[in-house]
Formats: structure tokens, C-alpha cells, sequence
């Protein structure tokens, strides 16, 4: 059993039809279910004139009424409390209470009965399964345990699949670092920042060297991070382990990730969610590859307060190529690219803030950490770079600089100031990391 | 492999089935009651994997 790719080979291989066909019957399912059971959801379909009946091709979906975040908040904090009107179960089955990180606004509460929860650690055992963590591992997790779903689910998922589980909450960097050495643990999971983080920290205080840790693969999330192909490099060669990626969200769920193949993409998991992505500028549903747009997506399976035709603001596009792996679940190439929100004009050229990152953690000499400042002299846009130089690096300062202000003008057409930093001086995240701040939204 | 998932589906309905019929029952035993929960929701994963390829069509 342990050799089989595949979670469930039912789903993950289902002949395209097939799986258009499950999706098609499991998106009506939900869609009936929202309708009759959250006050606020009818409200919405019904102002837009669409009843459970409505729904028989998928460009029928397209025209229910897509849900964003702000709404969410609107609703709440009021009865059934603290979830209100979205609410589709009676309160006291709802066992798991979770909130957004609030990195946009305020914190969206989220609803989960007892089965969504086993929802949620199913959608994960897809995951790691297809990561390649088998019963053999013993899987360290350095997360806070707190009302942020994070990592939650994938404790859980890795409980199902037979891995021995080691709750790394509560201590600290170093305490974690520690643990992980002396149970020699074999697989973690954590955010890009804080798996960069740790190595850093057990090289530069304690001297101890991560690739001899035993940690042979790691599952990144909260962040993109693990799908910028410098990001990766960096934390695969401070491991010396394999990295991969997967991408989720407190409203929707574990809804896509990298396989063992590594396909420069995360595969959708087509039979738990139905995704669609949007153009941008014009709404328009875009089903070929190559074309970038806005996610919006539909959990199928999810009870208590479910995601249906979600605006997720995530930027994706369809790859065109099937995946060597043999699983039919669609890839989006280069997994999560950014977020429509992240986006921003600076001088008039169009600038996603991982094009930065990408650039920084393919130059050698430079540390993991950046920041990036714009703000306004007069009229003009100004953007800033600060970046730490690797102790040892002092005499390179001038190369590094033109080549990064080089490879910056080829990926993201701007021109940069760069600031220096000894290495050590920018701030460091303990989770998710805000490097780019806007001054001229202040 | 569609034959054993065939045979799977109708194993998990009977599971399901075996639960449901605790129904009268498990009220007055919230050991009963609470854990049949949990179960219910495993076999409700199960449903997810194999019961729900198996039903034909869009619905």
C-alpha cells in the first residue's frame, strides 16, 4: 500500500469527463444546500434570481453570485453568534471555531462541525500522500496551535495516513531545532519564512548544520514561497531536503498541492473543489492555459459554512501540460502567483511583489530577508529594496548590486534603489512575513 | 478496478446503514451518541472517495 502514488486512485486518476461529470453533480449538491440552509446565502442568490434549479452546465455556475471576503465580515458577529447568517448547521454542531489571519482586514470567523474537520484532514492526506510522507515518518510541526487554521489540518492528515506526529507548539526556535535533533525527526511542515528561518537559526546561533538534521521532506504553506523556484532552491539546500507546496485558505480549504514529480505547478484537487479562474479585467471565465486571472472557487464538501464560488483573489493559470505523476487533477503552472490585492502600480508598470522575491533569492551573497518600501516624492513613484548582504560577501557589495538592479529591471521592467543591510538587521517573521510596504496608501 | 469499488460502496451503505439503525438508541448514551458522530463522519469520507464516483451522470 505504501508504494501506490496515489491517495485514492479512483479520484485522482478519474478519466476528465468523468470528473467534470462529479463535479458538475457535487457542485448542484452544495449549491441546494447553501441555498436552504444560510439566510445570507439565499438572500444573495435570490436578488440575483438563481434557484437550486437553475444549475445544469457549468455555465450555469457562472452566473451564481461569487462571495467575497468583505461580505463574510458583514455578516458576522451577530446570531447565531459569532458566525451569523452564513451559518448552515445549528450552532451546537459546530465544533471547530478558526479565523483569518487578518493580514487584509478583519478577521473572518469559520465555522466546522465535526465532519468538516475530517473534512479538512482528508483534503491534507491527498497532500501529503502525494508528497511522498508515508506511515515511516515522523513529522515534526514547529506551529502555534492557535485560532489560525495553519497547519492544523495537515497534524491531522498526518495522523491519518500512519505518521508519527511530533507538536512542536509552545517552544521556541531554538527548543524546536533541538527536538527535531534529538528524535530525528524525518518530515516537517511550516511557512517559507519560518523554514528559513530555522535553518538560519541553527547555523548562526547554534551552530548546528540542518542538512544533518534528518529532515527529508517539508510541506510549505501560508505563503507563497515554495513555488518561487529560488525559494525553493534556498530552503532545499539548507535541508538538504525536499520541498513542497501547497496552497490553502480558512475559507476554502486544502485545495491544491505540488506532487512528488515537483512539476514546476500544485495540481487542483478537482474532485473535493471546483476551480475557476477570472480574468481580471473583463470577468470572463478562462478554461485554456497560458492566461493569468483571479481564483474563484467552490469546496464542495463543506457544511458548516460553506465556500461556494469564493473570490479568492489568488492569481493562477491553467498549465497545458498533464503531469507526469498520472493524476487527471488539473496543474496550475507555477502554483499561486500573487494576489490580485498584492498587485499595484508603481510608475505605471504592473508589479507582483514575488517577481522581487524570486530575484533576491537567486543571487548569491544575498540573505533570505528583504524588504521592499515604495512611497511618493512629489508625483513620482519611488521604489526602495533593502536586502542583507551574507557576512564574507562586504567586497562583492558593487557586483551584487548590478546584477540585481539587472535581473529587477528584466523581471519586473522597474528601476530600484538598493539598500545594504548586515546580514541580521531587517526584521524577521516568525510565520508569515509582510516584506512590501505601500507608503502611499498611508 | 470498478468492480471492487462497487463492492466497496455497497459495504460503506451498510456501515452507514448499521449507524443509522442506532438511531433510536443512542440518545440515551452520550458515548453512544457522541462517538457515533465521529464515526458517521469517517463513513461520510469514505461516501466522498467511493460512493460518490460511482453515482452516473451530472446529476
Amino acid at each position: 500500500m505504501d508504494k501506490t502514488p496515489f491517495w485514492n486512485p479512483l479520484l485522482e486518476t478519474m478519466d476528465l469527463e468523468k470528473l467534470k461529470n462529479l463535479q458538475l453533480k457535487k457542485f448542484k449538491r452544495i449549491f441546494a444546500w447553501t441555498y436552504d440552509r444560510s439566510r445570507f446565502h439565499r438572500s444573495l442568490y435570490d436578488r440575483a434570481g438563481i434557484r437550486p434549479e437553475d444549475i445544469r452546465s457549468f455555465e450555469d455556475i457562472r452566473h451564481v453570485p461569487k462571495v467575497e471576503k468583505s461580505m463574510m465580515r458583514d455578516v458576522q458577529r451577530k446570531d447565531p453568534f459569532p458566525y451569523g447568517d452564513a451559518l448552515c448547521v445549528p450552532l451546537e454542531e459546530v465544533s471547530e471555531f478558526r479565523q483569518t489571519s487578518g493580514t487584509t482586514g478583519q478577521p473572518v470567523y469559520q465555522a466546522d462541525t465535526w465532519q468538516d474537520w475530517e473534512w479538512w484532514s482528508e483534503c491534507w492526506a491527498y497532500i501529503l500522500w502525494a508528497q511522498g510522507y508515508r506511515p515511516s515518518d515522523r513529522m515534526f510541526i514547529p506551529f502555534g496551535y492557535n485560532v489560525f487554521v495553519a497547519f492544523w489540518a495537515g497534524h491531522y492528515a498526518a495522523e491519518k495516513i500512519g505518521c508519527e506526529v511530533v507538536p512542536g507548539g509552545v517552544l521556541d526556535t531554538q527548543a524546536r531545532i533541538l527536538k527535531i535533533q534529538e528524535l530525528r525527526a524525518t518530515a516537517m511542515m511550516a511557512t517559507p519564512t519560518y523554514v528559513l528561518g530555522m535553518a538560519d537559526t541553527a547555523k548562526t546561533k547554534m551552530n548546528i548544520d540542518p542538512t544533518e538534521l534528518g529532515i527529508r521532506r517539508i510541506t510549505c504553506a501560508g505563503e507563497p514561497g515554495a513555488s518561487i523556484p529560488s525559494t525553493k532552491e534556498r530552503m532545499q539546500n539548507a535541508w538538504n531536503a525536499r520541498v513542497f507546496d501547497h496552497a490553502g485558505a480558512t475559507e476554502i480549504g486544502a485545495w491544491s498541492f505540488e506532487c512528488e514529480c515537483q512539476p514546476g505547478g500544485m495540481h487542483v484537487n478537482d474532485a473535493f473543489f471546483l476551480v475557476e479562474i477570472e480574468d481580471i479585467d473583463t470577468g470572463e471565465i478562462i478554461d485554456v492555459p497560458g492566461r493569468r486571472g483571479k481564483m474563484v472557487i467552490t469546496a464542495f464538501d463543506r457544511m458548516a459554512q460553506p465556500c461556494v464560488r469564493f473570490d479568492a483573489k489568488d492569481i493562477i493559470e491553467w498549465d497545458p501540460k498533464p503531469c507526469a505523476c498520472g493524476r487527471t487533477f488539473r496543474l496550475i503552472k507555477g502554483g499561486v502567483v500573487g494576489r490580485a490585492d498584492d498587485i499595484t502600480k508603481v510608475k505605471g508598470v504592473l508589479l507582483a511583489p514575488s517577481a522581487i522575491e524570486e530575484v533576491v533569492r537567486g543571487i548569491e551573497g544575498l540573505g533570505n530577508e528583504y524588504e521592499v518600501v515604495v512611497d511618493k516624492l512629489g508625483d513620482i513613484d519611488r521604489i526602495k529594496l533593502k536586502v542583507e548582504l551574507i557576512p564574507g560577501q562586504e567586497d562583492r557589495t558593487q557586483a551584487i548590486e548590478a546584477e540585481l538592479k539587472d535581473q529587477l529591471r528584466l523581471k519586473t521592467n522597474l528601476g530600484y534603489r538598493i539598500e545594504f543591510y548586515d546580514h541580521g538587521r531587517l526584521p524577521r517573521y516568525d510565520v508569515k512575513a509582510r516584506r512590501f510596504r505601500d507608503m502611499r496608501k498611508k | 478496478m470498478d468492480a471492487n469499488v462497487e463492492k466497496i460502496s455497497i459495504e460503506i451503505e451498510k456501515l452507514k446503514s448499521s449507524i443509522e439503525r442506532l438511531e433510536d438508541v443512542r440518545q440515551d448514551f452520550p458515548a453512544l451518541d457522541l462517538n457515533l458522530k465521529r464515526i458517521m463522519a469517517g463513513v461520510k469520507m469514505l461516501e466522498l472517495n467511493f460512493v460518490d464516483p460511482l453515482e452516473e451522470g451530472p446529476g
